[in-house]
């Protein structure tokens, strides 16, 4: 009994955090897949959501739910104007150059993030705090269903958003083949902007979820979402579904090594858990290079 | 190379760097230095003979009217010109201030800097013959040694002394230059090392206790005012801030026959991501009482995970520990039930004659946090290292340094008096302030002791440092 209560322990925990480092993995997928750049202005657009629900909780008295959706829209209006202003003019840059343009981006965001938040941990207001459910003889953290629950039922919508929809399906054609997309009389412009719109959203409602239960949240905390980096290499760089699978793999992975840290301190040192997510990424580049999920790539000789 | 092929390489090559950096665990934020000031002010190197004109300055009349000055003190007034017959004493800033992990403290302690030194110069500055200016060579260096290296060297020329270097790493980078230029500098940290003249040749001038003497205090005031206990653990960062204070708490446990259960080294969530370890080690290590030396979110997190999983126990913190943001969090039923902080002296609410000043400097205002009541203590000892520099007539570099080597630092009530000629076993202070999270009060942070010493941070043989990071 009690190993099952262990065992249920650590999957709860590690699939609530996985989610939502596969939430963060997917706002890096639709912005790749959509302009084949990779996004690293993502950590900054994931803590700047978490400082917009707390300024809307704190300072407008807005109810924390509301307060969550209104971050999401500021921040997809962020990320849809940073892509007007910032990306726009690189179309037919190398995806490189564009991919250097994001990380200053980041700078200006990240520094912006520190002038807004100022001198003192924020908080955003969330429910959870360190609640327990308790099943019986088990417990479990609150925080941990909260996040499985908000952020697999935020991919899913994502999803069904872009299986469904029109403008899903335009998106996807343009992540497809740009000219011919462009040729079928979508607006690309329209389409990359829309990428990044959804993508910060996606991060504002990550910045919330990360910033739960936790004793408040400083800008630094954005390298956190430097965990969805293993998360996209494992599910492969163009994959939705990727990113789900390897982020709760993951997560349960580093839920596992955790509770054997103290175990596996005397042997390998502290915090080996840390390492767990990028030894699975090198392992996952050695044995299958485009990732669970992503498209392999065909080379012509 | 196929474009995905490169993503992949650019992407894995990001996450090895990230890998390594976890791995490190040395909360270091390295970034590219600004650029060097380009256009210094000239330094003059002639002794100054500026009229001695302001006359509400103590030490005026033991002041020579001749004081020889060197590097670092123009004749020109300051750019503010508080007292335009004044010259001026340029003091540099290295300080953490945007994006390393110390920047909201370190933002907070150059506001209380600053503030001391505009009241310095509004009494008549110094020896009513110099302002003090803080401004001009205000660097951040991003609590990075290699760029408050550089940093260091940018300013050297146009400073007399260093009113701020923020973090024992980069002022350890620092001190073989500040040696040879004889720069002295004031810290902002408490590591046990620089309360020793073979450590630091004298040349940081720290205020209040270290660390490792704050490890021993809290214990003993957990032990005399709160609760009988057999055993210690300490969850903390790396290096001379964790170390320190584990050193510590490691030499009361055996000064006191308790059990030292052990030492969980974690990191800030930016490079450990939740603090989900740490609260598992307290919890597996059943102590009494845990110490931890960390930043403030890490400890709400760390008190507030514990006490939900059960943990009955005492927790004490370091210095650091404490921000009035924490409150705001769901850990502040935990931090109030379960919390104490530990202090060199008050909080900004404290009732010394240095904090009615500052209260006055903030006209009733609360600061953002206490690092500005830091700033403000911690500047006591270069003005009166200036003070008895001037009253020497030696206000160089190496006239300063002198001084400050057989000073008496009066704090104005906010810490003891304090003989800089006595070093390490003799000189290290060993009181504190004790304080409890209460949501009650303005300040969110009540003071329940002050001027407090335990038995056995009065015992402890304290000659050399607790731990050489």
């Amino acid at each position: 009994m009690e190993l099952l209560a262990v065992f249920l322990s650590v999957l709860v925990r590690g699939v609530g955090i996985g989610s939502t480092y596969a939430l963060l993995a997917v706002g890096f997928v639709i912005i790749y897949r959509a302009t084949d750049v990779v996004n690293f202005a993502q950590p900054a657009l994931m803590i700047l959501g978490a400082y917009f629900t707390a300024l809307y909780v704190h300072n407008a008295g807005v109810p924390f739910p509301l307060a969550v959706l209104a971050a999401m829209g500021t921040m997809a209006l962020i990320g849809a104007l940073t892509e007007r202003v910032a990306l726009r003019p690189m179309v037919g840059e190398p995806p490189f150059s564009a991919a250097m343009v994001t990380v200053g981006v980041f700078f200006a965001l990240f520094i912006l993030s520190f002038r807004l938040i100022g001198s003192n941990p924020i908080s955003t207001g969330e429910p959870w705090g360190f609640e327990r459910i308790i099943v019986g003889d088990l417990q479990f953290r609150q925080v941990d269903i909260a996040r499985t629950l908000i952020s697999l039922g935020a991919i899913g919508l994502t999803g069904l958003f872009l299986q469904r929809s029109k403008v899903g399906l335009a998106m996807r054609a343009t992540a497809m083949d740009q000219e011919t997309s462009l040729a079928q009389g979508v607006n690309v412009g329209r389409m990359f902007g829309l990428s990044w719109a959804i993508s910060g959203a996606l991060a504002a409602l990550a910045g919330v979820m990360i910033s739960a239960g936790s004793g408040g949240t400083v800008p630094l905390d954005a390298f956190i979402a430097l965990k969805a980096l293993p998360v996209i290499i494992l599910g492969g760089l163009d994959s939705i579904k990727g990113s789900v699978v390897a982020g709760l793999i993951i997560g349960v992975a580093e839920a596992t090594a955790l509770s054997f840290n103290s175990t596996l301190t005397p042997t390998v040192g502290e915090n080996v858990y840390l390492v767990v997510p990028y030894l699975i990424m090198m392992l996952a580049l050695m044995v299958r290079p485009y990732g669970l999920y992503g498209t392999p790539e065909v080379q012509r000789v | 190379m196929s474009k995905l092929t490169s993503w992949r390489r650019h992407a894995a090559t990001l996450s090895v760097v990230a890998l390594v950096l976890a791995a490190c665990g040395n909360g270091e934020d390295v970034d590219e230095p600004d650029a060097p000031d380009d256009d210094e002010e000239v330094v003059d190197d002639e002794p100054d003979d500026v009229d001695d004109e302001a006359d509400d300055a103590e030490e005026e009349d033991a002041a020579p009217e001749e004081i020889e000055t060197g590097l670092g003190i123009t004749e020109e007034p300051c750019p503010e010109e508080v007292n335009p017959d004044n010259g001026c004493i340029y003091l540099g800033i290295l300080s953490d201030l945007s994006e390393g992990p110390f920047a909201p403290l370190g933002v907070e302690v150059v506001a209380g800097q600053e503030d001391f030194w505009k009241r310095v110069n509004e009494d008549g500055g110094i020896a009513g013959q110099f302002d003090v200016n803080v401004t001009e060579y205000t660097r951040d260096t991003f609590y990075d040694p290699q760029t408050h290296s550089s940093e260091y060297r940018s300013i050297e020329p146009n400073i007399l002394a260093l009113a701020q270097t923020l973090g024992t790493p980069p002022t350890e980078a620092i001190l073989p230059d500040m040696d040879i230029d004889n720069v002295v500098g004031l810290p902002a940290g408490w590591w046990s090392g620089q309360q020793f003249r073979d450590q630091d040749q004298g040349l940081i001038l720290d205020s209040g206790y270290s660390y490792c003497m704050e490890a021993h205090l809290g214990l003993d005031y957990v032990a005399d005012e709160v609760m009988d206990f057999d055993s210690v653990f300490v969850v903390g960062f790396p290096g001379d801030y964790g170390g320190d204070f584990n050193a510590g708490a490691e030499a009361w446990a055996e000064a006191t026959g308790a059990e030292h259960l052990g030492f969980a080294e974690t990191g800030t969530n930016a490079l450990v991501g939740n603090q989900d370890a740490a609260v598992g080690a307290v919890l597996e290590s059943g102590a009494d009482v845990v110490g931890l030396a960390v930043g403030p979110a890490e400890a709400a997190e760390i008190v507030g995970g514990a006490v939900a999983e059960g943990f009955e126990g005492q927790f004490i913190g370091a210095v650091p520990t404490w921000n009035p943001g924490i409150m705001d969090s769901p850990a502040a039923p935990a931090l109030e039930a379960a919390f104490l902080h530990i202090g060199s002296w008050e909080p900004f609410d404290g009732d010394s004659d240095a904090h009615a000043a500052m209260q006055e400097a903030l006209d009733g205002e609360m600061p953002n946090n206490d690092g500005y009541t830091f700033g403000w203590i911690w500047s006591y000892p270069l003005l009166t290292g200036l003070q008895d520099a001037a009253a020497n007539g030696d206000l160089t570099r190496e006239g300063l340094r002198a001084a400050t080597d057989e000073m008496v630092v009066d704090y104005e009530g906010a810490l003891p008096d304090r003989d800089f000629s006595l070093d390490g076993d003799e000189g290290a202070p060993r009181v504190a302030t004790v304080n409890r999270p209460n949501s009650e009060v303005d300040s969110l942070l009540e003071t329940i002791a002050t001027d407090y010493t335990g038995e056995t941070a009065d015992a402890f043989d304290y000659t050399e440092p607790c731990i050489i990071p």
